[in-house]
């Protein structure tokens, strides 16, 4: 175990700029998703504080918020965890080819990915600090809802990060199996570990969340089987989306291979080739936006319905509220939806770029005008993205159609707003694209 | 056969203490292949590096007679060696460094595509050249579905793609057995001498070495020995 202790720190301490940064995100990634879960979860148990008549109202729908964002952000964490057991494949396989035990190997994976995991836990403690009075300035129910209101607490706070924590141990121990097995297998760059298991896992532990958060918050049977029927629902309806999605980018991606000539030949022929290697790896970055956008616009159209209505008769005080309130919700979970696959499209395109670095630099060698693989990186995260919210919103349209039709002729701006926020969502993701071109340049010069 | 298509004169090359080249002076003739050799650390990639635009050196002049006229690419800066790699040299490196997710003609295909070349005729040149390396009935398979030769051979073809006038290879068979080794260096003199290019390989290989029509034994970042072989190597008609 010393030893073990010994040669991680070693490695973590010496190590390249790029090493250094293969350090570095996982770090960010699981602050991200600490702050987020952190944050989301206390602004949800503000719902669950209401009283009166549309107390149960207002719980439902924060439960239906917390899953909707439950997946995305144990994406998040399933990538950054993939990242590192990545980054240490190369690290155990050497030293399990120099006959380093397997214990050895076993301790030293815990300890480091746990010690990156506890780094980002603190961190994204302090962003969750930092997040509260910021959100606190929403408006809810009439009133501003107060930084005091959104902190998770002491006890909330700790439980959440043990959470991560050991997320993030098991999903290190998971990836560890391959060099266990087969010390040469984890040596050749094509297989990365698929984290079927995690995903598996993971679904489990939300619907155990949910349920668990329920009780603890003690709330009356009714409100625990309907909040639990619903996270069943959506659990079910993300697991055909599962289905559907890879497939579905599969078959675009194939037209596109076809249909990728002219000026931008190259570009869009490695982009589509690139989702075509692997739908399900192009899926797992979107799939956190498709059941949000979905639900953006059938929550979208609803509200501007209502909202129709409600202005051609008399409305109370207490509706007008809580139509305000709903808007502010949707609006906050899409945002949230696309700031968490902007962060895992972030880890997963550095983590990409690290990965080959020596493809990269030959490639810049050869002169070859890295710009335009720069951009067929963008595009094969964008298109899935576009294809994907897009398709969703357009699909809940539909399904929705006379109600969409009368939303969009009595009431076009509450559907342009939603227009509006998917655009910006995806222009987050863009930009966060463009913010890991300068590592690709860096990269390539590198070495 | 005697004119000279990349010279070198004094090239230095320094990396802190480290002395990288010494004064390294060598001229290149168009259809020859020359091998490069010494011991680890003598300087033999720098030097590849500083005939081919990737990195500047130090002092001394690098002059490339292409068919436009002569370019001292040592005073070029990045972007203009950029495009001197672009349109006048060829690359093989150690391991193929292939797109794992392209197919092994659009991987071929990928420098004139990058270049704005129409991606039918594109991939139609790209063909043509897989075809000439032994690699029909392959075009669609990925890097992952090929052996080391194999993926090897994809890489030499990419490296002729362009038309270059000089082809630069650093231990292009470093990873491979010596049947298959033998097989990639036949290609390569096929596709570049064979095809009236020159081809500067670097090698600790004797036996590539020996197919080439000149050796030059570096060591310490200078060239001690210069050794002809004969017989010249069977040139290939392509
Ligand atoms: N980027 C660099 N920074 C510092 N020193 C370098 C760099 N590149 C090369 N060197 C040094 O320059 C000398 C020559 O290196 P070079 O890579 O040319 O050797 P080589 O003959 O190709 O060796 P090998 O056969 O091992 O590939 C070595 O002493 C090496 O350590
Ligand atoms: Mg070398």
């Amino acid at each position: 175990m010393r030893t073990a202790s010994h040669l991680t720190l070693l490695l973590v301490r010496r190590g390249s700029d790029t090493s250094r940064a293969s350090l570095a995100l996982p770090v960010v990634a699981f602050a991200v998703v600490t702050a987020l879960a952190l944050t989301v979860l206390g602004g949800a148990r503000f719902f669950f504080t209401i009283e009166g008549d549309l107390a149960a109202f207002y719980q439902s729908l924060a439960a239906l918020a917390v899953t909707l964002l439950v997946i995305p952000l144990l994406t998040l964490c399933g990538s950054a965890a993939r990242l590192s057991a990545r980054r240490r494949d190369q690290h155990l396989s050497t030293l399990r080819l120099l006959g380093a035990p397997t214990h050895t190997l076993t301790w030293m994976t815990v300890l480091e990915s746990t010690l990156l995991a506890a780094a980002g836990t603190v961190v994204g403690v302090l962003g969750h600090l930092a997040l509260a009075p910021l959100l606190g300035l929403l408006v809810f129910h009439g009133e501003r809802l107060g930084a005091g209101n959104i902190l998770l607490g002491a006890a909330g706070t700790v439980l959440c990060a043990v959470a991560l924590l050991a997320l993030a141990a098991i999903s290190s121990l998971l990836g560890l199996r391959g060099v266990t097995v087969s010390p040469l297998g984890v040596r050749t760059r094509q297989d990365v570990p698929r984290m079927s298991l995690v995903r598996l896992v993971a679904i489990g532990a939300a619907l155990g969340a949910g349920l668990f958060a329920g009780q603890a918050l003690q709330i009356d049977q009714g409100v625990v089987a309907t909040v639990a029927g619903m996270v069943f629902t959506f659990g079910l309806t993300m697991a055909v989306l599962n289905l559907v999605g890879p497939w579905l980018l599969g078959v675009v991606a194939r037209v596109q291979v076809r249909r990728a000539t002219g000026r931008h030949a190259a570009e869009r022929l490695l982009a589509a080739r690139t989702v075509l290697d692997s739908p399900k790896a192009a899926w797992r970055q979107v799939s956190g936006v498709a059941l949000t956008s979905f639900i953006a616009v059938f929550a979208g159209v609803g509200l501007a319905v209502t909202d129709a209505m409600a202005g051609s008769g008399a409305s109370s005080q207490e509706d007008a509220l809580l139509l305000a309130d709903l808007r502010t919700g949707i609006a906050l979970t899409l945002l949230i939806s696309f700031v968490t696959v902007a962060a895992s499209v972030a880890v997963n395109q550095a983590a990409d770029i690290l990965d080959r670095r020596e493809l990269f630099a030959s490639l810049e060698r050869m002169g070859m005008p890295l710009l335009g693989m720069d951009r067929a990186r963008r595009r094969a995260v964008l298109s899935p993205l576009r294809l994907v919210s897009l398709g969703s919103a357009l699909a809940a349209a539909t399904l929705i159609f006379p109600l969409a039709g009368i939303a969009l002729l009595t009431n076009p701006l509450a559907l342009v707003t939603t227009a509006l926020l998917l655009a910006a969502g995806i222009a987050l993701v863009w930009l966060t694209l463009l913010a890991t071109s300068p590592l690709l340049a860096r990269v390539a010069r590198e070495s | 056969m005697n004119t000279s298509v990349l010279q070198a004169q004094s090239v230095t090359k320094t990396y802190g203490p480290t002395v990288a080249l010494a004064g390294v002076s060598l001229q290149i003739a168009a259809s020859e292949a020359v091998a490069v050799m010494g011991a680890s650390g003598s300087g033999k990639t720098t030097l590849l590096h500083c005939l081919a635009g990737i990195i500047a050196p130090d002092a001394g002049a690098i002059t490339l007679h292409a068919p436009q006229g002569a370019l001292r690419i040592d005073t070029l800066g990045p972007e203009g060696r950029a495009r001197v790699r672009r349109q006048h040299y060829g690359f093989v490196f150690q391991q193929g460094l292939l797109l794992p997710e392209l197919t092994a003609v659009e991987n071929v295909a990928l420098p004139l595509l990058l270049d704005g070349v129409e991606r039918r005729a594109a991939e139609a040149e790209a063909t043509h050249w897989l075809h000439t390396l032994g690699l029909a009935g392959m075009e669609g398979r990925r890097p992952g579905q090929l052996s080391g030769g194999q993926q090897q051979r994809v890489a030499v073809a990419r490296a002729q793609v362009g038309a270059p006038g000089v082809v630069f290879a650093d231990e292009p068979t470093g990873a491979l057995d010596s049947r298959t080794s033998a097989q990639v260096m036949q290609a390569l003199l096929q596709t570049t001498t064979g095809a009236g290019r020159s081809l500067v390989v670097v090698t600790h290989d004797e036996q590539v070495a020996a197919v080439c029509h000149r050796v030059l034994h570096l060591s310490d970042g200078r060239i001690v020995r210069e050794q002809h072989n004969t017989p010249r190597p069977t040139q290939v008609a392509s």
